[in-house]
């Protein structure tokens, strides 16, 4: 710690004390990089999987409200099963194994539950005499999907989507355990070695991602919102 | 997937039952001390002196949501060493923001009239709170605990990592040998421990409930 | 223009008909107004006329094609209908003037056609096109929105517009005053309108033609001034209330009744009491009241025509009124 004149200096005794992550996270750069790009491309594939299935689920369940119920419970059982029992679960079946496809499977089905419940509940809360009005002046059933319903549930949907974007981040670092090269492997060896700097360069990192991902989704959220649904929300 | 019942078994009711039991600790002590800060602080946020502080705190206690599970685990370990004192600290932490959520809500839920309606029969501020208020969301509180509930409980899992015991142990071991059979088992454990805790919720919910508010 | 033959519908799961063999005709240019208490199947009728409800009996025509022929798709025969309903259901998440698009987009108008269309209906039903067309609908007033309702109703030019309780929502004066426009463009316009509401005083101001409801059933049908003249039985009765003389004060001209001279007779003028021949006789009668004086004047506009007196108006109530007990 030359840089800040020897290890005499009180902002040395701090730096060592408290900041030893921040030179742990430069000399370890490489791999900081290696593992951040591991961790987006699950996440991405997972997203990618999920809005394609659980969008059409939602919108499926939210017309045939029959299959609503058990879609739930599902959804809810999933919630309960913690995240590194569905990984050890899935290791455990020979055709997946270690691996990315195993970590994967799991956060698609983590991803059900935010997914489809928001779904569900922005194509719900369109009411009724929207809907009518809609149908008396002549729309299509999939004209009011398309032009009512959906665009009047977005805001809900997009909500799901960040919530859900935030959780996979979240949970994916657990899957380090399972052999997935990503920013939770610092935690994880970080414990195992002992390593102060190495937990906390990793969980300060992984932190990091996740309270940005969920502000800049935010920003986004508020600006593909319709003026004309937002004061609904002003007032929550 | 090979599975031997009896293996199964043996994880079910040789391996697990002490596990268990500090299972329940690591969620039941987490919930009640994140229930004795949530609660209140919530409460305290919807009275009129400091409600410009509200945003505030709620940014805060979405932190503990927003930053991963394994994060708020690991990052008490330095600190605290291994144990279960780290454990627990993350997992209070991380069952606050669904309470104090609820809390807010379920208050600021209580319709305008009923509140005009106490205010005019001459209750004073904190007459209000406990006797029209806090009854009146009470619903909606014990719908955010029990999310806490079931939100800890798997959580609760992760607390092995840093030696705080728990089904986490059984459900680590089956991973490092590859045995479903103990996976499952310690998860089946923890299904069981979010459930029972539910349902006592629910008892609860049922005796501080209004009558007429029941469904 | 629009015709039922004995139309039947059984809501599924039920087995009292909502609707039970009604049959009536709406001619064109019209109103006809559906009237009855909640649940008589007044809103079922208007719901099949464009087919948001399948009849379960019977046919329903519009210019003498069946609705219900397997030619006809029922959203593009929608798009030839316009429907208001009390809740309005404006899109909450589009402005205005998409709102009141709506429809042409539907039929695909050209869009330099749609938005000086836009403007003019904006107009026509008293909005300021520049101050509202750009805003939400939450941003508008509960009368407002109506307004914009009923424009996105005419949107396309339907011939025939279905309006249930469509100034329902409102509270009473601008409903009165939202009456009062809509029966003046209804004159330009001439459409023919089914109407539905639960106010047999808005029934008796807006329609040329009443359907009374109940239970399902058709009970009674005429113009106004007969069914006020000559309820059929006592749920009409009922429905029309105590006040039955002095709604048929409002529904007969002065100049039904006056009695023709050149003459002004002093007491009128003195008092300058003074009425136009094509107000409603209950006008001649508050006017009375209101100057102390037991004999009117009538004008056509500046022109003198005669009088009406206290006497002329009670012989008027027992001729109308008086062929039942």
């Amino acid at each position: 710690m030359e840089l800040f004149g020897g290890s005499t200096g009180w902002f040395a005794g701090f730096y060592d004390e408290y900041l030893g992550f921040v030179s742990f996270i430069i000399r370890r750069w490489d791999q900081v990089i290696e593992y951040t790009f591991n961790h987006f491309s699950l996440v991405l594939t997972v997203m990618f999987f999920s809005l394609v299935l659980w969008i059409s689920v939602g919108l499926l369940i939210s017309r045939y409200e029959k299959l609503a119920n058990t879609a739930f419970g599902i959804g809810n059982i999933l919630f309960v099963i913690p995240s590194i029992s569905l990984f050890g679960i899935f290791i455990t079946i020979p055709m997946l194994g270690l691996g990315r496809t195993s970590a994967a499977l799991a956060l698609i089905l983590y991803a059900m539950m935010p997914m489809v419940r928001n779904v569900y509940r922005g194509i719900k809360s369109v009411e009724w005499p929207i809907i009518e009005a809609g149908r008396g002046m002549g729309m299509s059933p999939l004209q009011i999907l398309f032009q009512i319903q959906i665009p009047m549930a977005w805001p809900v949907i997009f909500a799901g989507i960040r919530v859900t974007v935030v959780m996979i981040t979240g949970i994916a670092t657990v899957a380090t355990y399972i052999g997935e090269r990503n920013l939770g492997r610092f935690i994880h060896h970080g414990i195992a070695r002992e390593s102060a700097d190495m937990i906390i360069a990793g969980a300060v990192l992984v932190s990091i991602i996740a309270v940005l991902l969920d502000f800049i989704l935010g920003k986004i959220e508020f600006k593909i919102t319709s003026p004309g649904l937002r004061r609904e929300q002003d007032q929550n | 997937m090979e599975f031997e019942m009896e293996r199964f078994i043996s994880a079910l009711f040789d391996r697990s039952p002490p596990h268990a039991v500090e299972h329940l600790q690591l969620v039941l002590i987490p919930l009640t001390t994140a229930f004795i800060i949530a609660f209140p602080t919530a409460v305290l946020l919807t009275r009129r002196r400091f409600i410009k502080y509200t945003d505030r705190v709620m940014t805060f206690f979405n932190m503990g949501q927003t930053i991963p599970p394994l994060a708020v685990i690991a990052i008490f370990f330095p600190f605290l060493g291994l144990g279960r004192t780290p454990a627990l600290f993350a997992l209070t932490i991380y069952a606050l923001l669904p309470i104090a959520r609820n809390t807010l809500a379920g208050l600021k839920g209580v319709p305008q009239d009923v509140k005009e309606a106490a205010r005019g029969m001459g209750m004073s501020e904190w007459e209000m709170l406990f006797k029209v208020e806090i009854p009146l969301s009470m619903p909606v509180v014990m719908a955010g605990v029990k999310i806490s509930v079931v939100l800890t409980s798997g959580t609760a899992a992760l607390g092995a990592l840093v030696g705080g015991g728990g089904m986490g142990a059984v459900i680590f071991a089956g991973i490092d040998f590859f045995r479903a059979e103990l996976i499952i088992a310690g998860t089946l454990i923890i299904g069981v421990i979010a459930i029972v805790l539910d349902r006592l919720l629910t008892v609860i919910d049922n005796i501080l409930t209004p009558p007429h508010m029941k469904t | 223009m629009i015709k039922l033959d004995k139309v039947d519908k059984v809501f599924p799961g039920t087995t009292v008909p909502a609707v039970d063999q009604v049959s009536f005709q709406v001619d064109e240019g019209n109103i006809c107004v559906f009237v009855g208490p909640s649940g008589c199947g007044k809103t079922t009728i208007l719901r099949m006329i464009n087919r948001l409800v399948e009849p379960t009996g019977g046919d329903i025509y519009i210019k003498g094609q069946k609705v219900s022929d397997k030619g006809v798709n029922p959203d593009y025969l929608r798009r030839e209908i316009g429907y208001v309903i009390q809740q309005i259901g404006l899109m909450p998440h589009r402005t205005i003037e998409q709102n009141v698009a709506l429809v042409p987009r539907l039929l695909k108008w050209p869009e330099d056609k749609i938005k000086p269309r836009v403007k003019h209906l904006l107009e026509m039903v008293g909005l300021e096109p520049d101050e509202v067309a750009q805003k939400y609908p939450h941003q508008l007033s509960g009368g407002m929105m109506q307004r914009v309702g009923v424009a996105r109703a005419l949107a396309a030019d339907p011939p025939i517009m279905l309006m249930d309780e469509p100034f329902g929502a409102v509270d009473p004066i601008v409903r009165g005053r939202l009456q009062d426009e809509f029966l003046r463009l209804q004159k330009e316009m001439k459409k023919t309108i089914c109407f539905v509401t639960h106010d047999i005083n808005e029934a008796i101001k807006m329609g040329d033609h009443i359907v009374i409801m109940n239970k399902g059933r058709l009970v009674q049908h005429g113009t106004p001034m007969e069914i006020l003249s000559n309820p059929a039985d006592e749920f009409v009765k009922d429905l029309i209330g105590s006040d039955r003389e002095i709604k048929l004060l409002e529904l007969t001209r002065s100049e039904e009744i006056v009695e023709h001279t050149d003459e002004i007779p002093e007491v009128v003028n003195k008092k300058d009491c003074f009425i136009q021949a094509i107000d409603p006789v209950q006008r001649a009668l508050e006017t009375m009241m209101k100057k102390d004086s037991d004999l009117v004047g009538v004008r056509d506009g500046e022109s003198f025509i005669g009088t009406i007196s206290w006497e002329d108006i009670k012989k008027h109530i027992n001729r109308i009124s008086g062929d039942q007990a």
